[in-house]
């Protein structure tokens, strides 16, 4: 909110407090001051009055001025100015030589060589803020009153713009501070001096019987303040009036709607006066059933749906309830009369059909931050007294009262000692009563207790808790100390799932892989191309846009658009893994997803490479699942029967772990990859819910064995399509005990190999735990495989 | 005769004594000399070979008179051990110069770069996320985890923010329906925390992860970002422990010196609730372009548990009393690492990735 420094200080004794040193003590007591702005600015600014005006003889829109700025004879100086209103006769605002104004300092120096002192400003010029200045204002100088003092020094305050803006951010629970009463009592309490409310209680209670009708036909308008005010004279505002407006960035219009603006201000009610003649029917009804077209204040059209609370007389819509009147009962110069609402209008109607409409008026906004109970009546009373001063009202009928307005004051009881232990302060009881005594909270104490009454306003105020926020937010923090918590001992351990990431995390960059982080929304194209989707997707009720619908069910497609966007931006070797949950309805399914693009080392200088390929991919995942406690014995590589859309059919393989399947991995398929501008990308994503459910392995010791191994290789020629599972299948169905571990160690197709068939060299190691091995016993068992090898995949033995 | 006897006889021996003296004069010189270890080879043949020069001293004396072969044998020895020693002298200095030849033929360009060993990065949001656990962890706090999947329920009603609360205006929700919602805030998981405990003592967690608002990305918003919440609920827990906890956070987090400043503020479900600043790392508090000038920099917001969520959870506020805290992790990993767009964290531009290589 926008709060005047000069207003505030009509209410509290600002004396010796600059809005500087104000700002930081709001801000310190959690009023936040966003910003601090002069309403004008200017230094050395003098009236003056221009006697001779004449061109310029070198510049076809100069004029070289006389002016007088002082009571004496030889106070004339000689101003050029450009501006097209400059005349003789007129009374002006002058910077003299050394004025500082918000566009820079003001010097004595020729202009196109006529001698300039100075300069005749226009109030943008002095900084005023433009939205306040007509076409006129902005066009030239500022013209000022014929009856101006010329000599006066105290410009601004002439002109009324003497104050400064403090710009204020209230958080939501107190949205009792945008009524400047209420500012006024906080900035009291802040600052520990006294707060005076105009004298307004009871001004209200004037007026005749009336014959007014007021109906609340929904329960969304739960109390009504109506008066009939039968003359009103509507003229100029007072300028005091005109000013506060402005500062609080309101317009002023005429001084009666000006007060109702005014009035709101002031304790935080919105009010709507309706030109009186306009409701001949002299009856209003509040109804929110209504489905039809109406034109507000505005001017503009708006389409009313039901729900929407309206304000109707004669069945006719005359206003948007809380958020805006109807042009046709406005009031304008032609107002003889008015009727003055003020009303509770419920915040959650008021703010669906403001957003709706997008009708964020100022009404709006305090209805649905809430307006505190007590404000209807105050509204009311100083609605009253502001009119009958400043537009002549007379014939006051009397206040009408519809609905519940009956308020219930709020008591609340704090100890001490719970205040102090909550907070671990060591606070006295005289420091806690001053503090509450400050913010008119009545406290009265009774040994350890203190007894609060809360002002109407303070809503936010229910409980002890909030008790003790006023007394350390206004004794302050500064004087609390820094402990630990007391407590019983407790284990800090990461948990199953937290223990994986760390470990995927350290196996995965320890390849080389660099983790990333997408987004969690995505478009329909993701989700209907989606690798083994979650389940069903959870779609959004109100998407932002079109790209960011739906709950990803598979981290694919992110994880790839991550690829395309490196490799568009000259990243080669684009080696990425994500761990992310992916949902579905009721299923939350976390997955890691790994991806290589280029080559995992290509070191020209030493000649060595390793292509991010199938084979890379698959050592990557079997060395992680093994250091997550899955033995290879453990883990398979099937034949991909699950998605050859996603990826390459015959350079793919689904990742099992015991008996359940984790995911794919491999080549993506040539059609889908170029959809994102890839090609030879490999990819792979797993589940982690078996990984973590699954059991691992003990980490165990054996025996380093005693004994000496012997290797032994074979060379042989098989079919093509013979697997290196079946390989090493058949050696192991052979291998006798000794048998430790068989190994491909080559393959070979071409020259000197037959068409359709490969050449595997293989290495197997014997060993014994008991003893050293004899050439026969090795000879026997070596004897066992090569025969096994030749039966079950008809290997013809090479020399 | 026996005169001349003895004549002949010293004179023999003076031949023989002169002939060791012989070998002995022959033999070192050719050692020293020998200029490899082949040449020093073939002459530890000729001398102290079987058939050496050496070894037929030794022979000689057996033909020796008896009283001569003490003195002849002791000389032989002083002999073959002088031989010996300029040779093994020898061997050694010829060998350490074969070595060094053969290393100095073995000498490489240690300046060229060593062949590339590439490591992975975690990316900066979860090097914050993990110093943060690390951190807590080890002052006994769990990690809690929740779904981003959430319901109203945990979001908002637990959380002291019902239905019509103007708070819900602060965070603008992406709703799935009226009652499911992808989490606006990581109190979602505080509140399961305290639902599951079920009211006993004490709990001492944090809680990172993702949280989604309905914000247009640009250079300081996103949609999509990640929190990291405390919550510590026990007897007599205080506002002074609060500040206690996250001024060692902020050390730990910003290096040794961080002080705390609390300022009031608001949040539904604490009571009282503070911003926190800490003392700009950068400037020790003196003003920069980081902290705007004012030494400090905000970077939390916490306070005290709500009554109210206590009781909403099963707890008696008068019996306990907690603190929470929570910080966005966007905001500490840009402070820390100098990031001017959060978008940065979502592109996952690899030169970027790359620049944060370690928890630092």
């Amino acid at each position: 909110m926008k709060l005047s420094y000069k207003w505030l200080s009509e209410y509290v004794d600002l004396a010796g407090i600059t809005p500087q040193e104000l700002a930081d003590k709001m801000t310190t007591a959690g009023l936040e001051v966003e910003g601090i702005e002069p309403m004008a600015e200017g230094t050395n600014l003098v009236i003056g009055e221009v006697l001779e005006c004449i061109d310029h003889p070198d510049s076809d829109h100069l004029h070289v001025t006389q002016t007088k700025i002082g009571p004496n004879a030889e106070d004339v100086v000689q101003i050029v100015c450009g501006a097209p209103n400059c005349r003789a006769g007129l009374k002006v605002v002058v910077a003299k030589n050394g004025a500082e104004l918000p566009g820079g300092k003001i010097l004595a120096k020729p202009v196109r060589g006529q001698e300039s002192n100075g300069m005749i400003c226009s109030l943008a010029e002095l900084g005023v803020d433009k939205k306040w200045l007509s076409e006129k204002q902005l066009a030239g100088i500022e013209e000022l009153a014929e009856d101006a003092p010329v000599g006066e020094s105290d410009v601004l305050g002439y002109l009324g713009l003497d104050d400064t803006i403090l710009d204020v951010s209230l958080t939501p629970n107190r949205a009792d501070c945008s009524a400047m009463w209420n500012m006024a009592k906080e900035v009291g309490a802040i600052l520990n001096r006294e707060v005076h409310w105009p004298d307004y209680e009871g001004k209200a209670n004037v007026g005749e019987k009336t014959n007014f009708k007021v109906s609340l036909a929904t329960p969304n308008c739960s109390a009504f303040y109506g008066k009939v005010v039968n003359h009103v004279k509507v003229g100029p505002s007072p300028k005091w009036m005109a000013n506060y407006l402005h500062a609080s960035g309101i317009n002023s219009i005429n001084n009666v709607v000006d007060i109702s603006n005014f009035v709101m201000l002031e304790t935080g009610q919105p009010l709507h006066y309706y030109d009186y003649a306009k409701l001949p029917h002299h009856e209003i009804t509040v109804v929110d059933d209504r489905e039809m077209k109406m034109v507000a204040l505005d001017g503009e059209e708006f389409q009313i749906e039901k729900g929407d609370l309206l304000i109707t007389t004669n069945q006719e819509a005359t206003g948007i309830a809380g958020i805006m009147g109807g042009e046709e009962s406005m009031i304008d110069e032609n107002t003889q009369g008015i009727f003055i609402e003020a009303a509770k209008f419920d915040a959650v109607a008021v703010r669906k059909t403001s957003l709706r409409l997008n009708l964020l008026t100022e009404a709006a906004q305090r209805f649905t931050k809430g307006v505190e109970p007590l404000a209807m009546q105050k509204a009311m009373d100083r609605s009253v007294q502001l009119l009958t001063e400043y537009a002549d009202a007379s014939g006051f009928e009397e206040t009408i009262i519809e609905g519940d307005a009956s308020y219930t004051p709020v008591v609340v009881k704090e100890t001490l000692s719970h205040c102090n232990e909550l907070l671990g302060t060591q606070f006295t009881m005289e420091q806690v009563q001053q503090v509450l005594t400050n913010l008119d909270f009545k406290p009265e104490v009774n040994g350890d207790e203190i007894t609060c009454h809360i002002p109407s306003y303070r809503t936010d105020i229910a409980r002890n808790a909030d008790i003790d926020e006023e007394i350390i937010r206004l004794i302050g923090f500064d004087e609390l100390d820094s402990t630990l918590p007391l407590m019983s001992a407790t284990v800090g351990q990461l948990s199953p799932i937290q223990t994986l990431r760390r470990t995927t995390k350290e196996v995965l960059t320890g390849f080389g892989l660099h983790e990333i982080v997408t987004y969690t929304l995505v478009g329909e194209d993701y989700i209907k191309d989606a690798y083994q989707p979650s389940g069903e997707a959870i779609a959004l009720a109100m998407p932002m846009s079109e790209a960011r619908k739906y709950v990803r069910t598979s981290l694919m497609n992110s994880v790839l658009e991550c690829v395309q966007y490196n490799e568009a931006h000259q990243n080669t070797d684009n080696h990425f893994f994500e761990l992310s949950s992916v949902y579905a309805k009721d299923i939350e399914d976390p997955r890691l997803a790994l991806v290589l693009d280029g080559k995992l080392i290509s070191d020209p200088l030493h000649k060595e490479e390793e292509p991010g390929d199938y084979y890379a991919l698959k050592g990557i995942v079997s060395a992680y699942l093994n250091k997550l406690g899955y033995g290879n014995n453990r883990i398979q590589f099937k034949e991909n029967e699950t998605d050859v859309e996603h990826f390459h059919p015959y350079r793919s393989a689904e990742v099992w772990c015991d008996k359940t399947l984790l995911g794919v991995i491999g080549n993506l398929h040539p059609t889908y990859a170029k959809k994102f501008d890839l090609k030879d990308v490999v990819y792979g994503e797993l589940r982690l819910l078996p990984l973590m459910e699954g059991k691992t392995s003990k980490t165990r010791y054996s025996a380093i064995e005693r004994y000496p191994s012997v290797s032994r290789d074979i060379a042989f020629v098989v079919e093509k399509n013979v697997k290196a599972k079946e390989i090493l299948d058949a050696v192991r169905k052979a291998g006798k005990k000794i048998l430790r571990s068989s190994e491909i160690f080559d393959v070979y197709e071409g020259e000197h190999v037959k068409e359709g068939y490969k050449s595997i060299a293989l290495r197997l190691i014997y060993q014994a735990s008991d003893h050293t091995l004899k050439e026969e016993e090795i000879t026997e068992a070596h004897q066992a495989v090569l025969e096994q090898l030749q039966k079950q995949i008809h290997a013809e033995l090479r020399a | 005769m026996r005169s001349c006897l003895t004549g002949t006889f010293l004179f023999e021996r003076g031949k023989r004594m002169d002939k060791i003296q012989q070998v002995q004069e022959e033999a070192l010189q050719a050692i020293n000399g020998a200029s490899n270890l082949q040449d020093l080879e073939q002459l530890r043949i000729t001398y102290l070979g079987k058939k050496g020069s050496v070894q037929a001293l030794m022979q000689e004396m057996k033909s020796l008179p008896k009283e001569e072969k003490p003195a002849f044998g002791q000389k032989v020895n002083v002999l073959k051990q002088l031989v010996t020693d300029a040779f093994d002298q020898k061997q050694v200095e010829l060998s350490s110069g074969a070595i060094h030849a053969q290393l100095e033929a073995e000498k490489i360009d240690i300046t060229l770069s060593g062949r590339k060993k590439e490591i992975g990065t975690i990316h900066p949001l979860y090097l914050v996320q993990q110093e943060l656990e690390d951190l807590f962890l080890g002052m006994g706090y769990k990690i809690a985890e929740g779904p981003e999947v959430e319901l109203d329920y945990y979001n908002f009603e637990l959380a002291n923010i019902p239905h019509d609360h103007p708070a819900r205006d602060m965070q603008d929700t992406f709703y799935i329906d009226p009652n499911t919602l992808l989490r606006t805030h990581t109190t979602a998981m505080q509140m399961r925390e305290l639902e599951k405990a079920k009211g006993q003592l004490p709990i001492k967690l944090i809680c990172p992860g993702k949280v989604y608002r309905r914000d247009d990305d640009d250079a300081t918003h996103s949609h999509q970002f990640m929190q990291c919440e405390g919550l510590v609920v026990g007897e007599k827990i205080t506002l002074a422990d609060l500040k206690g906890t996250l001024t060692y956070m902020a050390n730990a987090m910003f290096g040794e010196g961080r002080t705390v400043r609390f300022r009031p503020s608001y949040f539904p479900f604490t009571e009282p609730s503070v911003e926190v600043d800490v003392s700009c790392p950068f400037c020790n508090g003196k003003g920069c372009s980081v902290c705007k000038g004012s030494g400090w920099i905000e970077i939390l917001g916490a306070g005290m548990v709500h009554p109210h969520v206590l009781e909403m959870n099963g707890f008696d506020p008068e019996k306990c009393s907690g603190f929470a805290f929570g910080v966005g992790l966007e905001r500490v990993a840009m402070l820390k690492y100098g990031i001017d767009d959060i978008r940065n964290f979502y592109t996952n531009d690899m030169r970027f990735l790359k620049m944060f290589n370690r928890f630092d």
